[in-house]
Formats: C-alpha cells, structure tokens, sequence
C-alpha cells in the first residue's frame, strides 16, 4: 500500500468522521459509503463494498440520537479497508472487523471526549457571547469542527498505523474462517437486534416479516446465495 | 428572508460545537447571524440581544432546526418580547427532536442505507453507495428549505404549523418503510458476504447470528452488538490459536 494510497484513505477517514456529527451529515460517514470510497481509493472496490456492507449492518444497530454515546464506524470502516485491499477477503473481512470493531468503540469514546472539550472551550468565552460578540461565537464554531477534525485524523491515523502491519500477518486457514464466520454472524446478530428493537410489535413487525420475505426470494432469485 | 442562503448553508454544520451545556445552541447562534443582520442598522439594541439569546441552549434533530432558527429570528424582527422568545426556544426543543430522531434517525436513514446495502448484494457497486448519498442528499436539502422558510413565515405560530405539516404523518409512515427496507436487506446482505466464503463460514455464521440474538434477549439493553461482535472475534482468535 503506497503512502499515496495511505495519504488519501487518511484524509477520507477525516471527512468521515467530520460528516457523522459535525457537518454536513450527508451520510459520507455510512459504513457502506465510507466502505466504498475507501475500496476506490485503495483500489479494490469489492473490499471496500464487503468491508462496509459488513459494517453498516453493525451502525444499523444504533440509534444516534441527541447526547447519547454511539460507535463511530466512520474512520473504523476506512482503516478496516486497508487491512482487506488487495488481499483475498475470505482470509482478511474477519481480522479487518477485530480492528473495525475496537476502533468505533474508541471513536465513541473520542465524540466524548469532544463534547467536553468544546464545553470547556465555551466556557472560556461565554462571557463574550452573553455579550453578543459574533466572532465569539464564530471561533467556538469553527473551533469545534476544528477539533473534530483532528479527532478524525487521530482515530484513522491509528487505524492505518495497526492495518499495515496486519496486512502481513498470515493468519491459519481455520483461523480466518473463524473470525469471517464470527464477523458475519455478528453482524447479522447486529442488524437483527437493531430491527426487531425499533419495530416492536403490530403493524411495523408485519412490514418487516414482509421485507425478510421478499429479500429472502430475490436473495435465491439473483444467485446471490450460491 | 435576507440572510437565508447563508443561514441554510450554515444549518449543514449546526451540530460542529455540539456539547454538554448548550447542545446545538453555539451552532443556532452561529446561523443565526445572516438572519439578523438586518437588525444591526435598524435597531443595534435589539439586535445584541437577539443575537446573545440566539446561541443559548438548544437541542433538536439538526434536520428540523430550521423551524426553529426561522421562527426565533421572525420573532427578533417582529419585536416579540425576549422571554417569550426564549420561551418558544425551550418549548420547540423537545417537539424537534423527538419528531426529528424518528423521522431521520429511525425512519429515513435506516430505510436508504438498507436499500443501498440491497442494492449491492444485486450488483449495483458503488452505484449504491452514490444513490445512497444523492437521494439522502436531495430530501435532506429539500426539507432544510421547507424548514427555515416555514419557520420564518409562521413566527410564534410555528408550533401548530408543524403540528398540520407533512413533518408528524412522515415520521410514523417512516419507521414502518424502514422497517420493511432493513427486513429485505438482511437476507440479501448475509447471502452475499458469504458468497464465495466456503461451507464452514455460510454454516457458522447462522449460529453466530443467533446466539447474539438469544444473548440480546437475555440479557437486554446492557447488551450491544459492538461488544458481542469484539467478544466473538476474541473467542474465534483463541479458540483457532489453541486449536492449532
């Protein structure tokens, strides 16, 4: 993987993380947009379309909503892309999701950690802003996208720095089995948890009995099973 | 409306200083300001207050804000008292968020980011995600638009204005589209990660699945797929490594 390659994924992670609460929130941060963009930057576009296909079924699970702390599967997703581009996904989707994983777990922790700092940091103004001062203001705003930003930087930089050394590990045949067949059921244990959790009971349950059904026909239809 | 665009363009980032004490209040008053500058030349008074006022403390799906950013600055430019101001500030945060989450966070965005998952486990590559982004990207602006500019028009009235919009219907036929839409993508998404995975992978994973969902019952919501899914990977890596 050329410093080219690691330089764009790095500044993608960037935008991705940017996107999931600061702006502009035009869904870039998805898994399966993250994914795909990553896959296209690192050239291998089915990794990236698998690594975020995975992935996305775990953000599917989760509900961001207001002060409540989430995963961030944005830098995750782009890091995980670069442990799977170029290299049999069969052996590489698993081990990528033992980074992936983690990693949204530390971005949650790192959105925390954000929002106390930019508590503080309108703190140290807020005396400039009960007086109407709108550059005040402005520098708390672009402050915090600024901070966000480098949190971005920081959690892909250190997905990146852990994904190219295992880029070499050579795991055992069995192994990566394992970990792909945990990855995968996990994820579906995620998007299923998540959408029987918001449907409850009634009429939302039935619509999405009927979307299992359906898929599952086109599922055989398309070939996509075998 | 003078100053729209610019406030508009600058709702995208409302939630960029997003914290503990004030929530979006930072970002609303940061778009706030194009919406009051007018009243700098007409009443300067008038003015630094609204624009103190128009930075405390706020919270609301960022996708409705509008509504209120532009019934707030109406109410500056109508003379409203500032206590009231302050009073339909507090009394939009609850409505907005919680019709706002519903629509965007459990309806809109779950039922487009399934589909693109369905789109791909069909063979639109990254067509999927580009539809994903453009279709979210058109309703997301659209609704923006509507927002600020029906805020601006009702004022104090924005309450029941929202209360007969689209805005209420939308957010409950939404969860029930999402629902349908997650429910088709998960067969097609599962079908086709473990394509071309082998047999071990395409008879394990079912169980995996399950045995997250059993856990997920039992043991309720101090269960999340973040840790079933760590915890799992774990225990395939030990168990392989000690198996070997």
């Amino acid at each position: 993987m050329t410093a080219l390659v690691l330089a764009g994924l790095l500044t993608w992670g960037v935008v991705v993380a940017l996107d999931l609460v600061s702006g502009p929130q035009a869904l870039l941060a998805r898994p399966v947009v993250a994914g795909t963009v990553a896959g296209l930057i690192a050239g291998d576009l089915e990794a990236g379309l698998r690594v975020g296909m995975l992935l996305e079924m775990f953000a599917l699970d989760v509900l961001p909503v207001g002060a409540s702390r989430y995963p961030d599967y944005g830098p995750a997703t782009v890091a995980a892309v670069a442990v799977v581009a170029g290299l049999p996904w069969q052996e590489r989707l698993g081990l990528a999701m033992l980074l992936a994983l983690p990693l949204a777990f530390v971005g949650g922790l790192a959105m925390q950690w954000l929002r106390h700092a930019n508590a503080r940091a309108m703190q140290d103004r807020v005396a400039a802003v009960a007086a109407a001062d709108r550059r005040a203001i402005a520098a708390l705003h672009y402050g915090g996208l600024l901070r966000d930003g480098l949190r971005g930087a920081a959690l892909t930089g250190l997905g990146l720095a852990v994904a190219v050394p295992l880029r070499g590990l050579a795991l055992p045949p069995h192994v990566a089995t394992l970990l792909l067949a945990g990855a995968v059921g996990s994820g579906l244990a995620a998007v299923m948890n998540g959408a029987l959790r918001s449907t409850g009971r009634g009429t939302r349950a039935r619509w999405l009995v009927a979307g299992l059904g359906l898929g599952g026909v086109l599922a055989v239809a398309s070939g996509a099973w075998r | 409306m003078k100053g729209g665009l610019r406030a508009l363009l600058r709702l995208y980032y409302v939630q960029a200083a997003w914290n503990y004490e004030r929530m979006l209040g930072i970002g609303m008053g940061h778009a706030a300001v194009p919406l009051l500058e007018e009243l700098r030349t007409l009443d300067p008074s008038r003015h630094a207050e609204a624009v103190a006022r128009s930075a405390d403390y706020f919270n609301a799906n960022p996708n409705l804000a509008g509504l209120a950013l532009g019934a707030l600055a109406r109410a500056e430019h109508d003379h409203v008292p500032g206590a009231a101001v302050s009073r339909l500030r507090t009394a939009l945060s609850g409505p907005l968020g919680a019709l706002g989450d519903r629509l965007f966070w459990a309806g809109i965005v779950p039922a487009l980011s399934a589909l693109a998952l369905a789109a791909v486990a069909l063979g639109a590559g990254w067509w999927a995600a580009l539809g994903l982004v453009v279709v979210y990207g058109v309703i997301r602006a659209l609704t923006a638009r509507w927002a600020l500019a029906t805020g601006w028009a009702e004022g104090l009235q924005v309450g029941a204005a929202i209360g007969k919009s689209w805005v209420p219907r939308s957010a409950e036929r939404a969860g029930v589209v999402a629902g349908f839409c997650v429910g088709l993508a998960i067969p097609l998404a599962a079908t086709w990660l473990l394509r071309g995975a082998g047999r071990e992978p395409a008879l394990m994973a079912p169980a995996v699945a399950l045995a997250g969902l059993t856990l997920s019952r039992l043991v309720g919501p101090h269960h999340t797929a973040l840790r079933f899914g760590v915890g799992v990977l774990v225990l395939g890596l030990l168990a392989g490594v000690l198996g070997a």
